[in-house]
């Protein structure tokens, strides 16, 4: 059981290493598509919201927990 | 199959693969040094044995998914895998949070042993397997994660595991040869290297999942990589001088 516990915890730490990156990069990619589906723009534009939402949320993500001196 | 995908698919499944069987072999090193090879050999094969059956079990479910799903969501969960790597990665080479250092976690993983060596006797083989069969299965499922991620959608995966089992086989080589925790391999900068291959992976499947063209198609991604190398470096001076200023 422990084992099968700790490939779970695995599998969530995989992708959820930080719960505010997760869900800013989740939103990024929810408004991009939202983008892309309800508006007239071209879709390049919905690309480069996440190409550039996702840098700059790395940034402020590295720079958050440096302030806080935690990982 | 492109060489600007397929170079970088290889390579991000080779060095992932290259950090994550360091980990797991350090471990299975430290089994095999408290209770022998036997119980580490069977830990391990059973962790292969696990991982095997989830590729095949994971690869043809795979192909009955559209392309632009399979795309999207792999492109989503690469980029959250990705990014977390390279944040963490950016914070340790800023050194916010310390390296990660084979010889500690030998000593306590065989420390660990020791303790129940003195308290329980008669487990302990059983112990010692399931310890090896934790580091293969958890340090594999990232290896697995990642070679099916930049594999699937480009039909890369046969290249991609190519390149994780050539990283085994090197770790398993050099571990034969030094017979000790393989701590000089430089684990923080392949991580860094492999977060920004996965990062850039991320936004080139997405956005081809939302139905994005990008321009200059696959050289994008080296675009991308470029740009997410930036991104690190810079996120990792401002936070080295922002501790800087903190400590002051």
């Amino acid at each position: 059981m422990t084992v099968l516990k700790d490939v779970v915890a695995e599998l969530i730490g995989m992708f959820v290493a930080e719960k505010r990156l997760t869900i800013a990069v989740l939103s990024v990619v929810t408004m991009a598509g939202c983008l892309i589906d309800f508006t007239d723009l071209d879709p390049l534009v919905g690309g480069t919201v996440v190409l550039f939402g996702c840098l700059t949320l790395l940034i402020e993500s590295v720079c958050r927990s440096a302030k806080a001196g935690t990982s | 199959m492109t060489w600007s995908v397929a170079t970088p698919a290889v390579m991000a499944a080779f060095l992932a693969a290259l950090v994550e069987v360091v980990e797991a072999f350090t471990i299975v090193l430290a089994v095999a040094t408290l209770r022998g090879w036997r119980s580490a050999a069977l830990g391990t094969i059973a962790g292969l044995a696990v991982l095997a059956g989830i590729v095949l079990l994971l690869g043809p479910l795979l192909n009955r998914i559209p392309l632009h799903s399979l795309q999207l969501a792999i492109g989503i969960l690469l980029l959250l895998f990705g990014m977390g790597w390279l944040r963490k990665a950016s914070l340790r080479a800023a050194g916010i949070i310390p390296l990660h250092d084979e010889d500690a976690i030998f000593a306590a993983e065989a420390a660990h042993l020791g303790q129940h060596r003195r308290r329980q006797q008669t487990n302990l083989d059983w112990m010692a397997a399931i310890t090896a069969l934790k580091a293969v299965l958890l340090e594999g499922l990232e290896v697995v994660f990642i070679v099916i991620a930049v594999g699937a959608g480009r039909g890369l995966l046969m290249p991609a595991s190519l390149g994780a089992l050539a990283a085994c086989a090197l770790v398993l080589a050099a571990g034969a040869i030094l017979h000790r925790p393989l701590s000089r391999v430089p684990e923080n900068t392949l991580k860094f290297g492999v977060g920004v291959m996965l990062s850039a992976f991320g936004v080139f499947w997405t956005g081809e999942g939302l139905g994005v063209t990008w321009p200059g198609q696959d050289l994008a991604l080296l675009l991308f990589a470029a740009l997410f190398l930036a991104a690190g470096l810079v996120g990792s001076a401002l936070a080295r001088r922002m501790s800087v200023e903190i400590a002051r």
